[in-house]
């Protein structure tokens, strides 16, 4: 898997400058772990990692990680023709262990499954990789830095990987004309630029060598650390991060000192990719809890603490920042995860579909029987089972192997209904009409639907998380209306509905909730306490936010000027707003279908 | 590139900055492993595996039968031991040794057959015969067992774990060979809660649960890039300029556990702990009992024999996060929940309020 060196060298790669300088700072420091690209299909983005490789000393590999890998492959496991040959276990090295000195290399990176993910994460902390399968138990050295790059179009890194990684590069702005039309003239004359190669490999060797005598003053270590307090950093990883950044740019060019231009490089590459706040709405971040120190925390090293001549240069930096600010910077996937929207909960192992990623011991009435591991399993076995010389293969019950897949699980819908008041029957009968119409399609997505209704006192499931239709149909033909309107029950009820389906593995949920907004029964609120009543349902709202329930709020106020409760609601619950006075069930189902395109 | 080597000198518990709560929490268990474990959750970067990992650096080494892959002390190994003779071992060795506790990792993508122990591949291969092969289990036994990312392992296989870790054997039916074998161990588990919420059942099964923030003071901050940069740089003599404090701890601790045994718990602070879990509504009595064991605990590393109600106080926090019922109508921390309980049943008890208690620094 050693890449073919490149046609184009990666001096003559035009566009990325931003991806070009954080591959240079990588490749100088090590330390930095690795580094994440964002950048559109086409923008030449791996043939500029791709390129690096011929930057590299002749030792160090470059390997490739491709998509589809398994994990035995990623981490090793038993070479069973070695192994059968030899008669002693033969271990073969994985793709970890492979790469170990040099560059490892994942492109679509935002497409690798989540548990191969978490093992990339591990091994770029730990600098090992441990095999502990099929009966083996070994250590194999694994340092290497990882690159990354990813179309953001389809979807981000997981935010796992994007931590241990010290550069992410996020999408830059589109080139302009010149730009792109150098692109194309470099293709078209790629020749006479060997010697650009060499004395590129040349300066980052120096400025590896250089990298211990680089020097970083506190001043300008607190001025790192105050900038990623303002962007609401996460983790102390980031500092470390960043430090090594400026380290490395400095000694990039060719200096001892960290300088200005260092800093808000690190600051660039490191701290505000990784932003969960802009620096303008910068508040006091949490406070650590008071706990009991335990009996031994007298440190010994030195605490100094900030001094007043340390904050012009934290200002400066932040000020330079601010120049260089992603437009859309909260959109970035740190700041998107924070406000509790995103999750790695849409994906669960299971044994009956999806894509194949290990066998499993297991139990063959239920699952489906992975044959060739199971082969393999049962031929270390074959000499002990079978003395007397006989040379039909004996697989035995322990050497059953079921497979397990990986797959999109499906999505629980839950249909909140405002049964109360006069048009209450018009709605419950679209709502069951929309819930039956989802159930029909959902065989093939594996979606459920459940059923709340709400009335008088309290809410009440009238259907529970279900596939059937038959049930459904049967459930829902006694649907009760009219009284008055305890929306905070409902919440109530279909956030615990929610937590009892995660907890049997359904990761996605989605709330439709067809009312007015406007509730007059709370469950502590007394009834004319319309700010408390307002209070109980935020309070709910948010709750169901936080727990990355979507939601899809249908406002049935037939009086167009009276409707902005249910988009208040909307807005609590991070969800849609559609108004549909007069709801069809087709409608429901058709802005459903929406919802779930652009969540 | 050059990269530093694999280093034998794991970062110094000692070295790491703050995070009181999660190295408080993993010391109580080492001084009384019944305490049950513990679950670190928190955010990423917050150098919870660090700390973990750095653990077997302070303990004091265990004593085991020269050789015995489940670890065992010479006096639990009979004279014909059945287990010694199924991986392999026919004479008894006569010889003790001294290990240091393992701190076993168990790695995301292990398999069941390696957790547990399966038959012995090579000599199946090589003199077909059956052979007991320990699987990380065993060598856990005496020692922890730390899962990284719990919230990623499989369910099938963290059910296992919280079983034998509860029971303290290990039984596997492999091949026509049945084997049973100690494996009693503290359970660590860490994760991100925002990687997905633990199922409750998992939750309770550990003994306590500490949360980790990121340490938002600047100077704590410069102090951790610092020491990591000096780790980095070389580890061997960073390890060495904390050798003094590794072996304070370390006295600390074995003196802590020899203690353990003559730790009282007075009526009066095993009623407020009682009381405590019924203002706070714990259901069952492993609150009561995790709240006792733990005060007791951080009485003996304080070098003191009498458990205080300052010591539930200072415990209580991680024995009792999450146990507590999830309302979702409520929108404070449970653990600013179990601060709000504390205080207030001081003050009907008329004893120094949480701050006075919070401050105390042991001696």
């Amino acid at each position: 898997m050693v890449a073919v060196p490149s046609a184009l060298p990666f001096t003559r790669i035009v566009g990325l400058e931003a991806a070009r300088q954080a591959l240079l700072l990588l490749v100088v420091n090590p330390a930095l772990a690795g580094a994440a690209i964002a950048a559109k299909a086409g923008s030449g983005k791996s043939t500029l990692v791709r390129a690096l490789a011929a930057l590299l000393p002749a030792d160090s590999p470059f390997v490739e990680l491709p998509l589809n890998i398994t994990e035995d492959r990623l981490i090793g496991g038993l070479d069973w023709e070695a192994t059968l040959v030899k008669g002693v276990p033969v271990v073969e090295p994985g793709v970890l262990a492979r790469a170990h000195g040099g560059i490892l290399y994942v492109d679509n990176a935002n497409r690798l499954d989540a548990t191969i993910t978490a093992t990339l994460a591990e091994v770029l902390s730990s600098g090992v990789v441990r095999v502990e399968r099929e009966g083996l138990s070994t250590v194999q050295p694994a340092r290497f830095v990882l690159i990354a790059t990813y179309d953001p179009d389809e979807g981000d890194l997981p935010i796992t990987l994007l931590d241990r990684l010290g550069l992410l590069v996020p999408l830059a702005e589109e080139g302009d004309a010149n730009v792109r039309a150098e692109v194309v003239r470099r293709h078209i004359y790629p020749d006479g630029e060997a010697d650009e190669t060499a004395i590129l490999r040349g300066l980052i060797q120096a400025a590896h060598e250089r990298l211990p005598q680089v020097h970083i003053s506190d001043d300008q270590m607190t001025a790192l650390m105050q900038t990623a307090l303002a962007l609401g950093v996460e983790g102390n990883r980031a500092d470390v991060f960043a430090v090594e950044a400026a380290v490395a740019s400095a000694a990039l060019a060719g200096r001892d000192a960290v300088d200005d231009a260092d800093l808000r490089l690190a600051v660039q590459f490191v701290l505000l990719p990784r932003a969960t706040q802009s620096p303008a709405d910068a508040q006091p971040s949490t406070p650590q809890l008071p706990m009991a120190p335990h009996p031994s925390s007298a440190d010994a090293g030195p605490h100094d603490s900030p001094t007043a001549g340390e904050r012009p240069l934290q200002e400066l930096l932040l000020a330079a920042v601010q120049t260089v600010l992603p437009p859309h910077l909260l959109d970035l996937p740190f700041a998107e995860r924070r406000r509790g929207r995103r999750g790695s909960r849409g994906q669960t192992l299971n044994a009956r579909r999806g894509r194949f990623v290990r066998a499993v011991m297991g139990d063959p009435h239920t699952d489906h029987i992975a044959l060739l591991p199971t082969l393999m399993a049962a031929a270390p076995w074959q000499r002990l089972r079978q003395p007397q010389g006989t040379t039909r293969i004996q697989v035995r019950r322990d050497d059953l192997r079921m497979k397990r897949y990986r797959d999109k699980a499906g999505t629980l819908y839950i249909f909140v209904v405002d049964a109360s008041g006069s048009m209450a029957i018009n709605r419950m009968r679209e709502a069951k009409g929309a819930a039956l119409r989802l159930l029909q399609d959902a065989y093939v997505h594996r979606d459920q639907v459940a059923l709340i209704a709400f009335r008088g006192q309290n809410a009440q499931v009238l259907l529970p998380p279900s596939q059937s239709v038959e049930r459904a149909r049967r459930e829902l033909d006694i649907l009760p209306t009219g009284g008055g309107t305890p929306l905070a029950s409902a919440l109530l009820t279909a956030w615990q509905l929610a937590q009892q389906a995660r907890q049997r593995g359904v990761a996605n949920i989605t709330l439709v909730l067809m009312t007015d907004g406007r509730a007059n029964v709370g469950l502590q609120a007394p009834a004319g306490d319309r700010q408390r009543l307002r209070d109980e349902v935020q309070r709910l709202a948010t709750r169901l936010r936080a727990d990355a329930i979507h939601a899809l709020v249908l406002d049935t106020q037939v009086n167009y000027l009276s409707r902005s409760e249910a988009a208040q609601l909307a807005q609590w619950l991070g969800g849609r707003y559609v108004y549909l006075p007069n709801a069809r069930a087709e409608q429901i189902a058709q802005a459903l279908a929406t919802a779930s395109v652009s969540s | 590139m050059s990269y530093p080597r694999p280093t034998s000198h794991p970062y110094p518990f000692t070295a790491i900055v703050g995070q009181e709560e999660m190295k408080l929490c993993l010391l109580l268990n080492v001084v009384d492993p019944r305490i049950g474990g513990v679950m670190i959750m928190g955010h990423r970067g917050t150098g919870k595996s660090t700390a973990v990992r750095a653990l077997a650096e302070v303990l004091p080494k265990i004593t085991r039968l020269a050789g015995d892959p489940f670890n065992r002390a010479p006096a639990d190994v009979p004279p014909q031991d059945p287990l010694l003779a199924l991986v392999g071992i026919t004479e008894r060795p006569q010889q003790a040794e001294k290990i240091p506790v393992p701190v076993v990792d168990l790695p995301l993508g292990a398999t069941e057959d390696r957790v547990c122990g399966t038959i012995d591949i090579e000599a199946a291969l090589t003199m077909g015969i059956k052979r007991f092969q320990p699987g990380l289990l065993a060598q856990a036994n005496r020692g922890f067992l730390y899962i990284d990312e719990v919230n990623l392992l499989e369910d099938h296989l963290v059910d296992l774990l919280l079983d034998v870790a509860a029971s303290g054997w290990n039984v596997v039916e492999r091949e026509g060979i049945s084997v049973r074998h100690p494996a009693r161990f503290v359970l660590v588990g860490s994760g991100n809660p925002e990687e997905g919420e633990l199922r409750p059942q998992l939750l309770d099964r550990f003994g306590l649960h500490a949360r980790i923030l990121t340490i938002t003071d600047i100077g704590q901050r410069i102090e951790i890039v610092r020491r990591r940069r000096a780790y980095d740089a070389d580890p061997a003599a960073f390890t060495r300029q904390w050798q003094p404090q590794q072996r304070a701890l370390q006295r600390q601790i074995v003196a802590a556990q020899k203690r353990l045994p003559q730790v009282t718990l007075p009526d009066e602070v095993l009623l407020f702990a009682a009381e405590l879990c019924m203002v706070l509504n714990v259901d069952g009595h492993r609150g009561e009992l995790t709240l006792a064991r733990a005060a007791c605990a951080l009485a003996a590393l304080d070098a003191r024999t009498q458990a205080t109600i300052d010591d539930v106080c200072r415990v209580a926090v991680p024995a009792l996060r999450h146990r507590l019922r999830r309302d979702p109508l409520e929108t404070t921390d449970a653990g600013d929940k179990v601060m709000q309980a504390l205080t207030d049943l001081l003050a009907r008890h008329n004893h120094r309020p949480l701050e006075a208690v919070s401050a105390l620094t042991p001696t």
